[in-house]
């Protein structure tokens, strides 16, 4: 631990902040109110249906819980690969994992048809569903990500650093490997069916995570004055071309092997080339997401331009978003098999592709909860000391030697 | 100071006293006259039921869902085919949810603010739209008895020959 | 796989047809001495000794389900939610038109909830709401339901719903309500007093109703000389609703 070198404050409070806090609090507060709407009403007033089950608070939920997961790397760089240079970043990328991790939690949980049985999953586990595995992760990953936390911050506990890195490393990746299980393990579903979604969600956990991660600590920067020097910067952006590398090969690896079997070679056109998640894959996922991102980065013209950076990150978590939408949605609007190479219709919509369209409070909730991540991050960051005073080339420049 | 703090003290008590004063004067009388209706006629004791209640049910509710035991003793169906008649005097539907709050459940629920949601699945009052006797003529009584004395109907010898004939026929 | 099985068995069928036809009335003359349902007592659990199931001829279906249908609605109450949309109704049983995309050889078939075996909607469920009974059947306990409709993304079937809106005036043995999965139980309530399932009686021509694990039943005896496909047999979950005449 660096903490010799490294001196962290607090984000001193500004107009700015307390704007950006009272943004927060009003949607944290439209969510809240959706989620009251929907307990009161039922689900009938949203977009889902018998079809389309999980609509747009799970793509936001499971953003975030991925993009939480993969914000912890950052400082499990420092810490499990011994990456001296990324030790002064990791009380931030903790505390965002934790943030974000609440935010997406709660959406799952205020969408649930009985969210006022929450402690049911407590008192009824059923071992063998990878929710209740998830239950038991997400929990695991907040204490674990507060106790290395503890032991970066306290100077007591410091010794255990390392022991609460590994353990917050190894327990990440396995729950990003149960959040992509719980498509990958669907039986019924051709799009999610196969061993593949579980590294295809560490992967994309890698590069979401990071994006956040490099958007919140330019913005903290801005907020507090705070210096950040090209050298870190430039690490945290090769990194993120690498990781939006791993995506598109996993991604890539799925769909090859999907094409290969001819029973999902329907879905796969469909989600490819015959539907609107065609166009969104390619040019929202791929050209916008990765393609462009990939160019931002590498292009000699935009060394050291922040703003390519900052653009980069956006349009990598823009396509990580509608890369999960297609996912969970037009996954979902395919229809499911019930007879091979036979046309099927009943009143119950079978062999026919369903529309979705996310009511408004869907939005309210899934931008409710990505609200309350930012509001528990801007207070942890006003709060205890998570931000280094400076992060500037001669600051950074003796760590990087390690 | 001990006297100041007695003084203190009596002010906050004082202050208290009027807060619940106010508060009295926004108790609702409780209407308890579906309840006692027919207390004599339960399955328990009134003092046992008073207390455990949602005791019986909670077991009674999991030996019927988990294990298919349909006993009628402690069944919330029967509770409410007693304590609940299906519609007011004048002729309208009695409902947990009403405001008037005179459904058995709600009389007192209501009154003591215990949230209970067995009627957000559960019927909350007897079955008065229809005698379900619509089903097939074989419905499903006289169907056993037939099943043990009568001889068998032409349909059902026919049931598996027939169909032969038929796939026969696509072949 | 499951066409190349139907395909077997008519094939069989048509070639010995007067044997089995022999047997098969044999079968029926043995069935009618006992019911499918022994009445059980209502304070004893259900047994794993048996296992219910149904088999379906469709073929002497001749409205492809349709009474079936609005035999489950009338029992259970499900399709008319007034809030909820037509993708939002609740639908606990279907009827299935199915095309052949080469031979256009067409038929009509009830589907609803297959239980399972081995049921994926049960795996995946983080609280065990999702449960089969002793004796098979598939059911939600919605009592412990948060609603998180995981089962309903894992159901090969599309057998479940989701309850869009509250509800009142539910048929008081058929319990349904707002932010809970249901799906076809076959007709618990009844089957625990010795009744067929709603269903069955409104096509007692077409369905065989019983104990699948008593090699004496009218079902094991008929599934056993005229076999019975299952909706996506490859998936190996071995289901008790089997369909003669896919």
């Amino acid at each position: 631990m660096s903490s010799k070198t490294i001196v962290y404050s607090e984000l001193r409070s500004s107009k700015a902040y307390y704007i950006l806090l009272g943004i927060c609090a009003v949607l944290v507060g439209l969510g809240a109110l959706s989620f009251f709407h929907l307990e009161h009403q039922g689900h009938h007033v949203t977009g889902m249906n018998n079809q389309i089950v999980w609509g747009l608070p799970h793509v936001f939920a499971i953003f975030l819980i991925v993009a939480a997961s993969g914000a912890l790397n950052i400082s499990s760089i420092g810490t499990v690969f011994s990456k001296t240079i990324y030790q002064p970043l990791g009380r931030l990328s903790a505390l965002l994992a934790i943030s974000l991790l609440i935010g997406g939690l709660a959406i799952l949980v205020l969408d649930l048809g009985h969210a006022d049985r929450l402690l049911v999953t407590l008192t009824h586990r059923n071992t063998k569903s990878i929710f209740a595995w998830n239950i038991w992760l997400y929990s695991g990953f907040l204490a674990l990500g507060a106790l290395y936390l503890w032991t970066m911050m306290d100077r007591k506990v410091n010794r255990f650093y390392k022991y609460a890195g590994f353990a917050a490393f190894n327990w990440r990746l396995i729950l990003t490997m149960g959040t992509g299980s719980i498509f990958g393990f669907l039986v019924a579903r051709e799009f999610y069916t196969g061993a593949v979604m579980a590294p295809l969600f560490i992967s994309m956990s890698f590069s979401l995570g990071l994006s956040v991660y490099i958007l919140v600590l330019l913005a903290s920067a801005a907020l507090g004055s705070r210096e950040v020097g090209d050298l870190i910067v430039n690490r945290l952006r090769y990194l993120l071309a690498i990781f939006i590398g791993a995506v598109l090969f996993f991604e890539l690896a799925r769909h090859l092997a999907n094409l290969y079997v001819t029973e999902k070679q329907g879905v796969e056109a469909f989600i490819l080339k015959d539907s609107r998640y065609a166009a969104l894959f390619w040019v929202g996922q791929i050209f916008f997401g990765s393609l462009l991102p990939l160019f931002l980065i590498f292009c000699k013209k935009f060394v050291n331009q922040r703003w390519a950076v900052r653009l980069a990150a956006m349009l990598v978590i823009l396509g990580g978003f509608v890369q999960l939408y297609i996912n969970l949605i037009g996954g979902q609007a395919y229809p499911l098999t019930l007879f091979p190479n036979a046309e099927v219709s009943s009143s119950f919509f079978d062999g026919e592709i369903t529309q979705y369209s996310a009511s408004i409070w869907e939005w309210l909730l899934g931008l409710g909860g990505f609200a309350l991540s930012v509001l528990i991050l801007l207070i942890g960051l006003q709060v205890l000391r998570f931000l280094p005073e400076s992060l500037a080339d001669e600051v950074i420049e003796p760590l990087s030697q390690a | 100071m001990p006297l100041l703090s007695n003084i203190k003290s009596l002010l906050v008590l004082a202050l208290f006293a009027i807060a619940l004063v106010g508060c009295d004067a926004g108790v609702p009388e409780p209407n308890l006259a579906p309840a006692k209706a027919k207390a004599a006629q339960c399955v328990e004791p009134t003092a046992d039921m008073r207390k455990n209640h949602m005791k019986y049910l909670l077991v009674h509710r999991d030996k019927t869902v988990i294990e298919g035991i349909r006993t009628t003793q402690h069944s919330l169906n029967e509770c409410i085919n007693c304590h609940v008649a299906p519609t007011r005097e004048d002729g309208s539907a009695v409902h947990y949810t009403d405001e008037k709050k005179d459904h058995f459940c709600s009389s007192c629920h209501s009154y003591v603010g215990v949230k209970l949601d067995c009627f957000q699945c559960h019927a909350d009052r007897p079955q008065v739209m229809e005698n379900i006797n619509y089903q097939h003529k074989l419905s499903s009584n006289t169907y056993h008895l037939s099943a043990k004395n009568a001889p068998p109907e032409l349909s059902d010898l026919l049931l598996l020959g027939q169909s032969q004939q038929a796939q026969g026929v696509t072949q | 796989m499951s066409q190349i099985n139907a395909y077997r068995r008519k094939f069989m069928a048509a070639v010995g047809g007067v044997a089995v036809g022999g047997l098969a009335s044999g079968v029926i003359l043995r069935s009618v001495e006992a019911s499918d349902v022994p009445a059980k007592p209502a304070d004893q659990p259900v047994s794993n000794k048996v296992r219910w199931g149904m088999l379906i001829d469709i073929n002497r279906l001749t409205d492809g389900g349709v009474a079936m249908v609005e035999a489950c609605k009338r029992e259970h109450g499900w399709g008319n939610d007034p809030k909820s949309r037509p993708e939002q109704q609740s639908q606990w049983m279907r009827t299935v038109k199915v095309t052949d995309k080469l031979t256009q050889h067409s038929f009509t078939l009830p589907v609803m909830c297959q239980h399972c075996e081995e049921p994926p909607c049960v795996d995946v469920c983080p609280t065990g709401a999702s449960m089969k009974r002793a004796d098979g059947i598939v059911q939600v306990n919605k009592h412990i339901c948060i609603g998180c409709r995981y089962c309903m993304m894992a159901c090969p079937y599309k057998a479940r719903s989701f309850v869009h809106e509250s509800l009142t005036d539910q048929r008081p043995h058929s319990p349904r309500g707002m932010g809970t999965v249901e799906s076809c139980n076959l007709c618990v309530h009844r089957i625990d007093k010795g009744q067929l399932p709603a269903c069955v009686e409104a096509a007692p021509n077409a369905v065989i109703f019983g104990d699948l694990n008593d090699p004496n039943s009218r079902i094991s005896q008929a599934v056993k000389t005229l076999g019975g496909s299952q909706i996506r047999a490859d998936l190996g979950l071995n289901t008790g609703v089997r369909y003669l005449g896919l």
